[in-house]
């Protein structure tokens, strides 16, 4: 098969359409805790944490429901955490962000070789289970194979909704434009600053669980910079939910482009594939490709 | 002693306390005799020469890396593209170094180091003229750059310079090696530390100089502390901004020094295993002190080595752990420490 | 005015809102007591719509309370602003609209959030004069409401046109109060304001010897930025040996002047001639912001200005501390403390001293003709307690009488009419009259009455 007729099939398409669910999921987590006014850069780490938890809980419980619940409460917990250090302690977020990266890498790498005494993976398991509902459908079949891609699909509405339509997206938006204001109006900026790093560990232990699911297993360093390139849709989808999903479709696409010319071993260099999200969006952020600004006051300690 | 650098000894020694009193229970939670770890953490590393030599190396690349950071903390410039940084400039000094082998050897290994600095530097200028044109955070771009520097150089590696199916540079010349530090002091017999280490302590020794003694440094420090201030002092702000990273992120590349003079004789793709990171955590706990950069790539580099002795009994990722628990307690610690000196004694 | 609105706390007295004693925490509490306020600074988010900025924090929700009526909302907002005729378009973003109608969206929040008292902060700063005619006729309709109106103001004429009642403030202390009537006497009013000058501060003779030797000249300087225009056809001349002084309300252009002159701001037309060999020194109007490095020790913060030593060691910083410290009675704990732990008027003190202080003094060995012979001053007391603020007065006289030409901006009345030699009125970035020394010294002194079209300007 060559790289071309690969590509142009209706396979590389639900290909793509698939393997984007990492990154919305993450990209949208990221948007929520940033629309907030704190920058989390530990995406990566809090995806990573995720896949970890959900792949070793379930292994050792053999309850798949019990990996999913304990995944997405322990991130929960470590959102609080970095909620205290940048919300409450006012610390700076992105030292705080490398920080808590640091920290989770090395603490899923110990528990990996002390749990399973290999230093790569874990056992293989069963994973999430299939979402079947579509499955006869042609095309929407191929790809929304589960539940947290039919998910991540809802999500783009779902967060538009909250963010634009919601009393409580108002708030946790003026967070992150001018906590000042918000706040002699009487809104608990804190509070809200909370709320957008709660659903921000929240959506990324989806992504993390998506990819443990997804890989039947869990292994060392397998995010593999997608909590970074996440952070980069966020950006280049200037903090939209729609514009985000685009721009994560865009990097799904070279994810998937990528695969197929390891496939086909097309002589395209694949690293110049791989940094080309990164690439990307520097560009963006230089002004080359549109303009992009965060929220006002994302990043500053209040 | 001022002040300032008595509550950061507060803080910094208050927060390697909570470490290891967290480590402690953590250890106890999982079954395992702390004291027996700690014990053999300490033994291992200074029962002879070899375990002091081996520490001394593997502090060397932090100690460089840390050196740089410094330089950019001190500006406010949070440089996390240390680890792309680095690898560039490495890779570039195991090039020159193979490709200007008929020169002489002082020659050859000066420009060597030349080189990498000015790639690696180079790569920092790219955000550091982003920040100044574009009003772009250096965060966000060091980030991606990181992605971006370690694929050209893997693509570079892999398709014009690395020996067959392997992920490295061919061996440089043998005479170029930096002399191994235990030919001279048979106390370190055995063990890789090679005379990178001594200009590892130069390096910091100068950056301290640079950084608090200098009319330049004056103003790095003051464009970092104020950057608005320092434009109404008549300092001219972008450029302290481009040389800081430029400087900054020039350091870095010597942390391929020790590996390819001292080490192996050749750059190996993934030889820095994150070192890039770890050095922001190091500097973070020296308080971006050159001097004190010295002792926590020290305290790094025993639990790094450390943590291989005590492998049978627990893995020695215990010790990526603790360095996480460091940081993070480092981080709040200070600022509760200082939150509650401001009050006391301001 | 912070206190009324909850912002600070009396240390002591009470506060009666519609006869009940009230204590306010937080702004919040101020607006449950229907009080209002519109901060010269706006409280608006950019990036938010005219309604979500006035909706926030007191949402009209549908009936599950989740989701947000934006029509219901509309329909509300629209109401008020077509009953007080305020014309603004709901759904339009902040970023997009004037900084009057912007004025106009805080006003919207008060009455959305059915304020009865409404404290304006010099509203009519920001404001172009037909769109203070229709701000006006807002505040009529407001009072026909029965609301009631605290109008702060700099501009006389504004005062006598819209107010029913007049009190002056004068250093935290109410000194004057009176109806608006025809009867009102507007010299009465202006001396209220100005207070009592006390003329001995600039008694020292100007050396004649340096009079009238050009050392800066402003010609038609026009500054825009961000599509506003700062500064328009501004024409200056500074002399060597006088100090020149700036009044008007903040906001006009000052630190926008200060920058063009200073270097900072390079984007301006017109012509700029500096005829005076040497450099520019300036005590900046923000202290805090852009006066020193906090961080710093004394010693430091002077060598940073122009530092051509490439080695600074600690010996030789703390010997310049010790002397900017005997020269100018800095009250200091430590040698080495840093700048934020002096006192503002300490503080300003070494300001003031690195920018007025020889270099030789300090190390460096430039000629006299390098020196710093323009001295530019904004707000050099601001913050300032009585003591330092004597001490820099008489050394910005000293710096005048030693030749240097002094550009002095400052909302201090007093300070302007006891130490300028001269005195311009900065008003839209523009420099609507200069008055010479006797001119303005014989109008504050006499009882005669002002001429009507400076009383606007001279507050």
């Amino acid at each position: 098969m060559d790289l071309i007729t690969s590509v142009i099939s209706l396979g590389f398409v639900a290909q793509v359409l698939r393997l984007m669910t990492p990154f919305y999921l993450g990209a949208s987590a990221a948007n929520f805790s940033e629309r907030g006014g704190v920058i989390n850069i530990s995406v990566e780490g809090f995806m990573n944490l995720s896949a970890f938890s959900f792949a070793v809980i379930s292994i050792l419980t053999g309850n798949i429901t019990a990996g999913f619940i304990l995944a997405v409460l322990i991130n929960l917990l470590f959102s609080i955490v970095f909620g205290y250090f940048t919300v409450s302690l006012k610390i700076n977020q992105i030292v705080t962000g490398v920080g808590f990266n640091l920290f989770i890498a090395g603490l899923t790498k110990f528990l990996l070789v002390y749990i399973f005494s290999s230093s790569s993976n874990t056992p293989r398991f069963e994973g999430l289970p299939e979402f079947t509902l579509f499955s006869s459908i042609p095309f929407f079949g191929l790809f929304l194979t589960d539940y947290i891609t039919l998910f991540c699909f809802l999500l783009i509405f779902i967060s538009a909704y909250i963010l634009f339509k919601t009393r409580f997206g108002l708030r946790l938006r003026s967070a992150g434009e001018n906590p000042a204001a918000g706040e002699s109006l009487g809104i608990k900026i804190r509070n809200y600053r909370y709320y957008g790093i709660l659903i921000c560990g929240f959506l990324s232990a989806m992504a993390g669980i998506w990819m443990a699911s997804n890989q039947n297993s869990y292994s060392d360093g397998m995010i593999a910079g997608r909590g970074y390139i996440a952070l980069a849709a966020m950006i280049i989808g200037k903090w939209k939910p729609v514009n985000i999903f685009f721009a994560c479709l865009m990097f799904s696409a070279f994810e998937a482009f990528e695969i197929s010319l390891q496939i086909t071993g097309s002589d395209i260099p694949s690293q110049l594939i791989q940094m080309l999200p990164y690439f990307i969006t520097i560009l963006v952020l230089i002004g080359f490709i549109g303009k992009t600004k965060p929220p006002a006051a994302d990043g500053v300690p209040y | 002693m001022n002040k300032k650098t008595l509550v950061n000894l507060i803080s910094v020694t208050l927060s390697v306390l909570i470490t290891v009193l967290i480590v402690f229970v953590f250890l106890l939670i999982l079954g395992k005799d702390p004291f027996e770890i700690f014990g053999m953490i300490f033994s291992e590393v200074f029962a002879d020469g070899y375990g002091i030599g081996q520490t001394l190396f593997k502090a060397t690349p932090l100690i460089f890396i840390s050196c740089g950071l410094a330089v950019c903390f001190h500006a406010s410039l949070f440089n996390i593209g240390a680890e792309g940084q680095l690898n560039a400039g490495s890779f570039v000094i195991a090039l020159t170094a193979l490709k200007l082998d008929f020169l002489p050897v002082p020659l050859v290994t000066i420009s060597s180091l030349i080189f990498g600095f000015i790639v690696s530097g180079f790569f920092g200028l790219i955000p550091a003229y982003i920040k100044i044109k574009k009003d772009v955070s250096e965060v966000i771009t060091t980030i991606m750059m990181n992605f971006v520097i370690l694929a050209l150089v893997n693509y570079f590696l892999l398709d014009f310079f690395a020996v067959q199916s392997t992920m490295r540079t061919e061996k440089i010349n043998e005479e170029l090696m930096f002399l191994k530090i235990s030919d001279v002091l048979p106390f370190f017999d055995g063990s890789t530390l090679n005379s990178s280490f001594i200009l590892a302590i130069l390096a910091a020794v100068l950056t301290y100089l640079f950084i608090y003694k200098t009319g330049f440094g004056y103003k790095l420090r003051s464009v970092g502390f104020n950057e608005l201030a320092s434009k109404y002092l008549g300092i001219r702000t972008n450029g302290v901004i481009l040389i800081s990273f430029f400087i900054g992120a020039g350091i870095t590349a010597f942390a391929g020094m020790n590996y390819i003079f001292g080490y192996k004789g050749f750059y190996e793709f993934g030889f820095s295993n994150n070192i890039g990171f770890t050095a922001i955590a190091v500097t973070l706990l020296a308080k971006n002190n050159p001097i004190g950069i010295i002792f926590s790539s020290l305290l790094f580099a025993i639990l790094d080595y450390g943590g291989l002795s005590v492998n049978q009994l627990i893995p020695k990722e215990l010790m990526l752990v603790v360095q996480g628990i460091i940081i993070l307690s480092l981080l709040a610690v200070d600022k509760i420490v200082s939150n509650y000196f401001k009050e006391k004694l301001i | 005015m912070n206190i009324l609105f909850g912002i600070h706390k009396p240390d002591s007295g009470y506060l009666k809102v519609f006869g009940t004693e009230v204590s306010f925490k937080s702004p919040l509490d101020a607006i449950e007591n229907n009080i209002g306020m519109v901060h010269q600074h706006f409280m608006l988010i950019d990036d938010f719509t005219v309604l979500e900025n006035v909706i926030l924090g007191d949402e009209i929700t549908k009936s599950k309370g989740l989701s947000i009526d934006f029509k219901k909302a509309g329909i509300v907002l629209n109401e008020i602003i077509d009953k007080y005729d305020l014309g603004l378009d709901v759904n339009k973003l902040i970023s997009e609209i004037s900084i009057g109608q912007q004025q106009k969206v805080e006003i919207l929040k008060l009455l959305y959030r059915r304020s009865e008292i409404l404290i304006f902060d010099e509203p009519t700063a920001v404001l172009s004069p037909v769109e203070v005619e229709h701000f006006f006729k807002i505040i009529d309709s407001f009072k026909a409401d029965g609301k009631t109106i605290i109008f702060i103001t700099h501009k006389l004429n504004e005062v006598k046109h819209i107010s029913d009642r007049i009190s002056v403030l004068r250093k935290g202390k109410l000194v004057y109060e009176s109806d608006n009537s025809n009867e009102l006497n507007i010299s009465d009013l202006s001396k209220a304001i100005v207070g009592d000058i006390n003329d001995i501060q600039n008694s020292e003779k100007r050396n004649a010897s340096v009079k009238n030797v050009e050392a800066l000249k402003l010609d038609d300087i026009s500054l825009t930025v961000n599509e506003v225009k700062i500064l328009n056809s501004l024409d200056l001349t500074l002399m060597k040996g006088e100090i020149h002084g700036i009044c008007g309300v903040e906001g006009n252009g000052q630190s926008e002047l200060v920058d063009v002159i200073y270097g900072l701001q390079k984007n301006f037309e017109g012509n700029y001639e500096k005829l005076i060999p040497g450099g520019i020194s300036l005590v900046p109007d923000d202290r805090k912001r852009k006066g020193f490095i906090k961080e710093f020790n004394i010693g430091e913060n002077i060598s940073l200005k122009g530092a051509n030593l490439n080695f600074l060691p600690s010996k030789k910083i703390n010997k310049i501390s010790e002397k900017i410290i005997s020269d100018n009675d800095v009250r200091v704990s430590d040698l080495e403390s840093p700048m934020s732990e002096l006192s503002g008027g300490n503080q300003q003190k070494v300001i003031f001293a690195r920018e007025t202080e020889t270099d030789k003094n300090i190390g460096s060995n430039k000629s006299d003709a390098e020196e710093n012979n323009i001295l530019l001053l904004v707000h050099p007391t601001r913050g300032v307690d009585i003591n330092a603020t004597s001490f820099i007065h008489s050394k910005i006289i000293e710096q005048r009488n030693a030749g240097k030409a002094v550009l002095l901006i400052s909302s201090d009345l007093d300070e302007l009419i006891s130490l300028s030699d001269r005195l311009s009125v900065l008003y839209k970035g523009e420099i609507l009259k200069t008055f010479n020394r006797n001119e303005f010294s014989r109008f504050i002194k006499s009882d005669s009455e002002i001429e009507p079209e400076t009383d606007q300007n001279l507050y």
